[in-house]
């Protein structure tokens, strides 16, 4: 079974790209640093209406998941549904969704219950950390509403150290020749 | 989407604010830093220096920060111009930034305007 899964993954990418990205598949499912104006204006490409066909692409390779870290300066919560923020790293503000609706949606209803439980919980706690002003580091996978980018937010963490953002600048700039 | 609307507060330090500068416009998005020297409770006006610098930011949508002079804020907000060489930043999001390495900022900034005016003149090459 192990290996059945190994070698889904490991083709996985290589159908999807074609040769000339084929050096980058790796970084696909990797969490990449990315300063707001650079996530923003992400190629989007769409095979199908659904959302989940949009893919996305910088400078022809492809990007799945992004990691952003600035300042919250919007808060929209619906209880039980989920939590909309955006994040202004200063070149860019990035719109975040972070669902909150694990317990009666449908998309999670086929899973694991225990497991199912445990990310909504997490959800609420990140939910509850997110306060404009707030310098936040968020992770998730990068898609679209109404053809913007967005980030499907996985995991958040509150930035204590004030100089967090400038660090993340700069890790931005060193992993943004790929 | 509320949050499609927000524009981000581009990076400025105090002294790029001149009045021949690019950002100095009325309603212009900023985000600047500096240490505050003066704050008023009755009129929510603080005074952030850096260098020889000033600016006046109007603080009153800022309920749950509260002000120490001597200390390093970071405020984002739009820029009202009132005359040639006069602005307030009219804040909505602060921050308590006490402990940054304001060298290390700056210097990142620079390099951060760089990388972006770089990626800006390759995507429109």
């Amino acid at each position: 079974m192990g290996q059945m899964i190994n070698s889904a993954r490991t083709i996985e990418p290589q159908s999807r790209f074609p040769m000339n990205q084929q050096r980058a598949f790796s970084l696909y499912h990797t969490h990449i640093k990315l300063l707001g104006f650079d996530l923003n204006s992400l190629t989007q490409s769409s095979s199908s209406s659904s959302s989940d066909a949009v893919s996305f692409s910088r400078r022809g390779f492809a990007v799945s998941c992004a990691e952003i870290v600035g300042v919250v300066v919007s808060r929209d919560l619906k209880p039980n549904r989920f939590l909309r923020f955006s994040v202004d790293d200063g070149t860019g503000c990035v719109s975040c969704i972070l669902w909150l609706n694990h317990l009666t949606s449908p998309y999670f209803a086929s899973r694991h219950q225990p497991d199912v439980r445990i990310i909504g919980n997490m959800a609420t706690h990140f939910a509850a950390q997110i306060r404009v002003g707030i310098v936040a580091r968020v992770r998730g996978k990068v898609s679209s509403y109404r053809g913007v980018v967005q980030i499907t937010v996985s995991d958040v963490v509150v930035e204590n150290d004030p100089n967090a953002e400038i660090l993340h600048w700069l890790d931005c700039m060193s992993e943004g020749s790929f | 989407m509320a949050s499609a609307a927000i524009k981000s507060g581009a990076l400025v330090s105090l002294k790029d604010l001149k009045p021949s500068s690019e950002f100095f416009k009325d309603g212009a998005s900023l985000r600047v830093t500096g240490k505050l020297v003066e704050y008023s409770v009755e009129t929510a006006i603080a005074i952030i220096v850096d260098g020889n610098v000033s600016l006046k930011i109007d603080t009153q949508h800022l309920r749950e920060l509260t002000f120490r002079i001597g200390s390093i804020y970071q405020f984002i907000g739009e820029l009202l111009v009132q005359s040639e060489n006069e602005a307030t930043l009219q804040a909505r999001v602060g921050r308590n930034v006490d402990g940054i390495d304001l060298n290390l900022y700056h210097q990142s900034l620079q390099l951060l305007k760089q990388f972006q005016a770089d990626h800006l003149n390759k995507r429109t090459n």
